[in-house]
């Protein structure tokens, strides 16, 4: 297991070249000046100036380099446009919340969504299965900045002096449990329904009629043999999804004003805050990474022969 | 071996049913509401501003908190934003020679003395190269300045040249390459605010911080979370504090539309921020809100036409024609814009002698007119490519007019951009492609020139193609004006050179902005924007809620 993880982990190093490669050649193949914020145009000198400040007068190779290095060194220099902060201070404040509310709507999806699926595999095609696939279908479909602005809406607004959740921020643990639902929403009814199906297909399995055969009790049967291994599915689904909760909830913390890396990843494209793209871009890709190899992990302990097969 | 796992299964769900439980609870307790009140108002700034150091920012949300942080020379007060003291308790213009005298009060929150040694530092350094300022260009007027901001050797020897001179503790002279009637009012621009040199040499470009910075204006920076909030804190040994009726300024930064208009209904904000503007979609329903705050602002929105790509006057005044303003104005952008009559927006000082009330630029379409027009162009552009960018609410005016222009037998293509790649299309020289794209320019300074110069042959904001020698020489003669009834009859001429009957027509003026917003009517009286969108919170003063103008 130590060896396959070792593996796994120097794996990361060419994958981080290319991440940087790609990057790099993408963001200055398309068309923009990182020094041009507004219509108004810079003068000659000025833009000459920032170019000079910012090494962009160099040769693409000697900025190529000089940008491997600062991934490697995990300094990767100012920010082009927040002319006062630089990229490792931009992720040390914004990625921790950006990480929890990734973290939180996982959680709030897992614990939600498969207990879910569960029971609608359980109880298929009873009342309960159809209302629970109605509601997960649902929440799978409505985009999550309308999910957003109706929780906002009828939680924070009109029925606000109940609740006591405030409409936006993240300062509380009352502020982040919209946000939280508006993103683990979908992910949670993927969840469901995916639990659903393969729940469905394991109890149909022959190893469960023997159990069932054998005397164990019912609990026992559906937590150890069935859940057990319908799980592995949901394990395959949840590290992408885990990596995309993290990185991709833009609209959320948008919409929530919440201080996240998303914003600062969108508006560092636009404004082409090449630092910025690139330190940020170089971090989420580790984040899959490391999403990727914790369910491989997590496959071991569920399914034995994945961990002998690799070992 | 099974045990344990099974073990570690019911581990699970109780974390489980803990996560539901604590998810259930927080829906139900909690009261953390309550009204502001003594001196106490939370403000939405609508984004993080992009810096805190004068020298460097470029934007309103930072100008808004540098200007209540910091202390200017002078401001800019009333309806015609005449130039009142602020730090400077006079000047005095002597052809090409400016004199600001400080105060002798003037003191940073360390307890230093403000200094005109102060105010030469601080400028000389946004003219360095080494800076790289976004905004040296604004001190391009003074003597030595562009030459310095472009140097690559010998620097220190021309930041010597430049003309920006503390004479001695509380006096700064200032060397202008020519008589600019406008650089007194140029002088309230952040660009010009002073910054305290051994917190910059200490701290570097991490002075700006609430931990390190030192500031000299009526409001300190308390906290800032970035993206996320700025609070202010009145200054009690600020030289006017007795004035200044507010204790706190707690900001938020949500740069949400919607969101900010939800969070001013759950009274988390007293206002909703004007930069960010109010949803165009709810804005028939907050227009009837007591609450509801509009303010004009120097700003025009307008089509720039490509005139090497349409040619020909008579379709650029056709197309103007066929625009139908009010129809724009009421049905899409809803806050209450001025149909645009020129370029220079109203609210600008000498705004009647400078508008040309253009018959080409009508408030509801001439059709009938356009159509006239139309028939006398000898190789009509049918087919024209608008370019937009793709902020909000761009695409459905451009569709109006797509449809507007159609009836003079127009196809139009409408290309709708991000803001980076938008903005090098423009040029100049605009793309071969660009037919027509929109823009908006929002004045820096209380000057028409601000405006009008951007249309000499040779500026870098003129993305038309086109040349006027004789508007050229207008905007020269302007510069050397000094006395303002006279340059406000040049501005009036090149206006009529691009919009009398006899104009050119490179531009299609389309509205003048307005600022909308959701003010607490407890401070709606006292929270005043000017035209150059700036709050002055020393101005603030909370009253009853329901009785403005306390």
């Amino acid at each position: 297991m130590t060896g396959f993880i070792l593996r796994r982990l120097l794996w990361t190093i060419p994958v981080i070249l290319l991440v940087i490669l790609f990057t790099f050649v993408l963001m200055r193949q398309i068309e923009g000046n990182p020094f041009r914020r507004s219509e108004r145009s810079v003068p000659e000198s000025i833009q000459q100036n920032l170019e000079r400040k910012y090494g962009l007068d160099r040769p693409w190779y000697v900025q190529y380099a000089k940008v491997v290095k600062g991934v490697f060194t995990f300094d990767l220099g100012p920010s082009l446009v927040l002319r006062n902060r630089d990229v490792n201070d931009i992720v040390r404040t914004h990625f921790p919340p950006s990480l929890e509310l990734g973290a939180l709507a996982m959680t709030f999806a897992l614990v939600f969504g498969i207990p879910l699926g569960m029971l609608s595999a359980l109880k298929a095609n009873t009342i309960f299965d159809y209302s629970a696939m109605f509601i997960s279908n649902v929440g799978f479909a409505v985009p999550s900045f309308l999910v957003s602005t109706l929780l906002i809406y009828f939680f924070a607004l009109q029925w606000g002096e109940w609740t006591g959740l405030p409409t936006s921020g993240w300062d509380s643990w009352e502020s982040k449990v919209l946000p939280t639902i508006a993103l683990g929403l979908g992910p949670m009814a993927y969840f469901a329904r995916l639990t659903r199906g393969t729940m469905l297909e394991t109890l149909q399995q022959d190893y469960i009629r023997t159990a069932r055969a054998k005397g164990l009790r019912w609990r026992r049967v559906v937590v150890v043999h069935t859940l057990r291994n319908s799980l592995i599915p949901v394990v395959t689904a949840a590290g992408p999804i885990l990596g995309f909760l993290i990185t991709g909830s833009f609209i959320v913390e948008q919409i929530f004003a919440i201080p996240g890396i998303g914003a600062y990843y969108v508006t560092a494209v636009t404004a082409r805050d090449y630092s910025v793209v690139m330190g940020l871009t170089v971090l989420l890709a580790l984040v899959v990474i490391i999403a990727n190899l914790v369910v491989d992990i997590l496959y071991g302990v569920l399914d034995p022969r994945t961990r002998d097969a690799r070992a | 071996m099974k045990g344990t796992r099974s073990k570690r299964t019911g581990v699970l769900l109780g974390v489980a049913a803990a996560m539901l439980v604590l998810l259930v609870t927080a829906c139900a307790g909690g009261d953390e509401q309550g009204e502001a009140a003594d001196g106490v108002i939370t403000v939405n700034w609508g984004s993080e501003p992009p810096s805190l150091d004068p020298g460097l920012a470029t934007d309103t949300t930072s100008s808004n908190i540098l200007n209540n942080i910091m202390d200017p020379l002078l401001k800019l007060e009333g309806e015609n934003l005449e130039p009142t003291p602020g730090l400077a308790e006079s000047w005095e213009v002597n052809g090409t020679t400016v004199t600001f005298r400080l105060r002798q009060d003037g003191k940073w929150t360390n307890g230093d003395p403000v200094t005109a040694q102060d105010f030469e530092w601080s400028w000389k350094r946004t003219i360095s190269p080494d800076l790289a300022a976004d905004y040296a260009y604004q001190f391009f007027g003074i003597v030595g300045a562009a030459d310095y901001n472009s140097c690559k050797q010998n620097c220190d020897a021309m930041a010597d040249e430049v003309g920006v001179t503390a004479v001695d503790d509380s006096t700064l002279r200032v060397e202008l390459t020519s008589q600019q009637p406008w650089f007194v009012q140029q002088v309230a621009h952040t660009s010009f605010l002073p910054v305290h040199r051994p917190t910059v040499e200490q701290f570097g470009e991490k002075w700006t911080e609430a931990a390190n910075i030192v500031t000299n204006g009526p409001f300190q920076l308390d906290t800032w979370q970035h993206n996320s909030r700025i609070d202010l804190v009145k200054w009690p040994e600020w030289r006017n504090a007795q004035d200044v009726a507010l204790e706190r300024v707690n900001g938020r930064m949500i740069s949400e539309g919607t969101t900010a208009v939800q969070a001013f209904e759950a009274g988390e904000v007293d206002e909703t921020g004007a930069l960010g503007g109010l949803p165009p979609e709810e804005l028939p329903r907050l227009k009837g809100l007591p609450e509801y705050e509009q303010t004009p602002s120097l700003a025009t929105y307008y089509y720039g036409v490509n005139t090497k790509n349409v040619p020909d006057v008579n379709q650029r005044r056709a197309m103007s024609l066929a625009i139908d303003r009010r129809s724009i104005i009421d049905n899409i952008a809803q806050a209450d814009q001025l149909p645009a009559t020129g370029f220079t927006p109203s609210g600008m000082p000498g705004f009647d002698t400078i508008t040309p009330n253009s018959e080409y630029l009508p408030e509801t379409a001439d059709v009938e007119r356009a159509k006239e027009l139309m028939s006398q162009v000898q190789d009509p552009v049918t087919d024209i490519t608008l370019v937009i960018n793709d902020a909000p609410g761009h695409r459905e005016i451009a569709v109006a007019v797509q449809d507007m222009w159609r009836e003079l037998g127009i196809d139009v293509e409408i290309q709708q951009q991000e803001w980076a790649q938008f903005l090098e299309s423009l040029g100049p020289p605009p793309a071969a492609s660009t037919d027509v794209y929109r823009n908006g320019w929002v004045g820096d300074y209380v000057d028409a020139m601000n405006f009008l110069e951007l249309w000499t042959c040779d500026s870098g904001n003129n993305n038309t193609n086109h040349c006027n020698e004789e508007y050229d020489a207008l905007v020269d003669e302007a510069r050397q004006t000094p006395e303002n009834g006279e340059r406000y009859e040049l501005y009036g001429q090149m206006e009529e050179l691009f919009f009398g009957p006899e104009g050119d027509m490179p531009l299609i003026p389309i509205y003048f902005y307005t600022n909308v917003s959701l003010q607490r009517e407890s401070i709606k009286g006292t929270f005043d924007q000017n035209l150059l969108d700036q709050i002055d919170l020393t101005k603030v003063v909370e009253g009853d809620a329901g009785e403005e103008d306390v």
